[in-house]
């Protein structure tokens, strides 16, 4: 087997996540396809890097969608409590 | 072996992707979300990343989504499920995905000549431990900073005087 049906597993993940980001109309939902691209990435890394390095970064970019999910969701409900809305085509005002 | 497990769980994630596109309830994409990162999982398996697939299904599949779940069990019934954009702008965006899609395939195609040489074996456990407390130990210590921040962040933003 050769490397590119593992490339192309994680880039059609990748291109279906990011096809729901730009459909979907629902904050919620974007951060969830956003979780999802996330996760291809870290697949591409794990399938197409050198073994451990790979799989040492791929920890740590677990964390770090953790910590994005929950900066994420904390956002979504701060605007949703200002905005009274999910949709990002309603909220299109910014106060400083 | 390894390629029909990468396909199986890859075929599985994307379907529940792309079933998780066309669903309209809230919760239930919520649980198709949890299969394609399950799916996930066993792709990490079959690269012989065992401690990356259990920490796929702690971290992922149980903490994140969770927070998702609380998430949209907290938000009001009213503001969800509300399907506001135009086709057009579906449309564009569909585009806009396939030419990532393909742009991404071209540009890896010259991985065609590249094999995959890695067979089935024990995690190496070990070695990623070495790597993360030695050689990317200050990555590994940023990561806390990062985290750290994340919090008060998430508490600043929640709390009822730190609203946007």
């Amino acid at each position: 087997m050769s490397a590119y049906p593992l490339a192309a597993a994680a880039f059609v993940l990748f291109a279906l996540a990011a096809a729901g980001f730009l459909t979907c109309g629902s904050l919620v939902r974007m951060l969830m396809f956003l979780e999802l691209m996330l996760n291809a990435a870290n697949i591409a890394l794990v399938a197409l890097g050198p073994e451990t390095v790979s799989q040492a970064y791929a920890v740590m970019l677990f964390a770090i969608a953790a910590a994005e999910a929950g900066v994420g969701l904390a956002l979504i409900l701060a605007l949703s409590s200002v905005f009274k809305t999910l949709e990002p085509e309603n909220i299109k005002e910014l106060k400083g | 072996m390894i390629a029909a497990a990468v396909y199986l769980f890859g075929g599985l994630a994307a379907l529940a992707t792309l079933l998780m596109i066309f669903q309209k309830n809230q919760v239930k994409a919520a649980m198709l979300m949890l299969a394609a990162l399950l799916s996930t999982a066993g792709l990490y398996l079959a690269l012989s990343a065992q401690l990356l697939a259990a920490l796929q299904i702690i971290l992922y599949a149980g903490a994140i989504m969770t927070l998702f779940v609380v998430a949209l069990t907290i938000l009001p019934s009213a503001w969800r499920d509300r399907p506001s954009k135009g086709r057009f702008s579906k449309v564009l965006g569909l585009a806009a995905a396939a030419v990532i899609l393909t742009e991404l395939l071209k540009v890896s195609a010259i991985l065609k000549t590249v094999p995959f040489l890695r067979e089935f074996s024990e995690t190496g456990t070990l070695d990623l431990a070495r790597a993360l407390f030695g050689r990317f130990a200050f990555q590994f210590e940023l990561l806390s900073l990062v985290i750290l921040a994340s919090i008060v962040a998430a508490v600043a933003l929640t709390s009822k005087r730190g609203a946007v």
